[in-house]
């Protein structure tokens, strides 16, 4: 390669938009000449400058403030039972096995900001399948189809089933990020509600319960891995459902 | 899906990323006020344009409505050239208040020349070294073809490192054609 080769291709280099075979041999030659190798740190340099943070400016308060109030003017007025949350723990504690109680019971008194992050990837999750073409990657309603399709992409296969005789359909699967992890979703139908199980390895520490503008999350236990049911239903169809993934096949 | 499903994700994703909004607006508008009207009204047609997400990174989506907001400003003061605050070009370095740390001095000097960037290499060079948005995705946002990404960042980046490295020739004709 030479140096006017070298040229046109640096930048693509720097910006990581470059083929591997073509990446190789650029390399090569950077190996060789320090002028194309000036080149690129000249570049590095400008993008590390530009990326220092006095270059930047934060959002002002008056800002967050505004957003949030539109935020919540849009919002619908769906709101939950003021004791949904009370009934979410007993929910928890009937059925899910001793272990989890307490350990949901830690989460909920220490708060963590880990803990908060998960939730919030759980609600965005949701979110995002719901805002996107379809909250599925493998559209199925049976269970022998859907839980092969997570073996080799997941470690851990969850339990499927499907609830369609008792008004929970099964609709499909997919593959979200939670927490930095992959974690397998179980999609679920029930009337105009979509309902996600995100299912996590097994030893993995409890989601937090917790609501936010009419969706609810509910830790359960799945088998004998933990989960997280994400919906807008209401409580007492929540509780139908729960009752249904958590009993023992 | 559902409206309030719609609203509830463009609201986290707004507030996720409002930082990287309003550094977005602060750059191309140059004054506190006109960033954060852009990033709200930007925030109003996201709601309105949910529908229109289809999948992918949802903050490039975001982004882009936030550019499209400032440009709306951008097209508006063509309109209608009233006086308005903008960054003024700042006072040579040696009035510089720390003017013992140079690299503060290089820092602000960047700063400078970068306000002073015509504004479709700027926006380029911000939506890829500030916010790390991958050609496609700038493309996307600014509608226009990849090797046009790549020939205005190519030049945004020797514009800058040119200015830089004292081509003052260049900076001083960049700066009166920006100025009031």
């Amino acid at each position: 390669m030479d140096c006017k080769t070298a040229a046109s291709l640096i930048e693509a280099y720097l910006d990581n938009e470059l083929d591997r075979a073509d990446a190789r041999e650029l390399e090569a030659h950077l190996e060789s000449c320090a002028a194309c190798r000036a080149a690129l740190e000249r570049l590095d340099d400008l993008r590390r400058r530009l990326r220092e943070p006095d270059l930047r400016y934060a959002a002002p308060a008056a800002l967050h403030e505004r957003i949030a109030m539109s935020a919540q003017a849009t919002r619908t007025s769906r709101r939950s039972p003021p004791a949904w949350l009370r009934y979410a723990a007993a929910c928890v504690i009937a059925f899910g096995a001793g272990g989890i109680s307490m350990r949901l019971w830690h989460a909920a008194e220490s708060g963590n900001a880990l803990q908060e992050q998960v939730d919030r990837d759980l609600f965005a999750a949701h979110w995002r399948a719901l805002a996107a073409a379809s909250p599925m990657d493998v559209v199925s309603t049976d269970q022998h189809t859907v839980k092969p399709w997570f073996a080799g992409k997941v470690p851990e296969s969850p339990l499927v089933r499907d609830f369609a005789a008792q008004g929970f359909a099964l609709a499909g699967g997919r593959i979200d990020y939670v927490g930095g992890g992959r974690v397998p979703v179980l999609v679920y139908r029930h009337g105009q509600h979509w309902i996600d199980v995100f299912v996590f390895a097994s030893g993995t520490p409890m989601p937090a319960a917790a609501q936010v503008q009419g969706y609810h999350l509910v830790p359960i236990q799945l088998g004998n891995q933990p989960a997280a049911v994400v919906t807008d239903m209401e409580a007492t169809e929540l509780s139908s459902l729960i009752r249904l993934l958590t009993t023992p096949a | 899906m559902s409206p309030s499903a719609n609203a509830a994700f463009v609201a986290d994703l707004a507030q996720r990323h409002l930082d990287a909004a309003y550094n977005l607006g602060r750059w191309l508008l140059g004054n506190d006020q006109d960033a954060a009207d852009a990033v709200h009204d930007a925030f109003v047609r996201a709601l309105r344009a949910a529908h229109t997400y289809a999948g992918g990174n949802a903050r490039a989506w975001w982004l882009a409505i936030v550019r499209n907001s400032c440009l709306a400003v951008l097209a508006t003061r063509k309109r209608q050239p009233a006086l308005r605050l903008v960054d003024a070009p700042e006072p040579a370095d040696d009035d510089e208040v720390e003017a013992n740390a140079a690299a503060a001095q290089a820092q602000s000097r960047l700063a400078r020349h970068l306000r002073a960037l015509p504004v479709e290499f700027r926006e380029a060079l911000l939506l890829r070294e500030i916010e790390d948005l991958s050609y496609r995705e700038i493309a996307d946002a600014l509608g226009v073809p990849i090797g046009t990404v790549m020939s205005r960042l190519s030049r945004g980046r020797a514009l800058l490192q040119r200015s830089l490295s004292g081509g003052s020739g260049t900076q001083t004709a960049l700066e009166t054609k920006h100025g009031l």
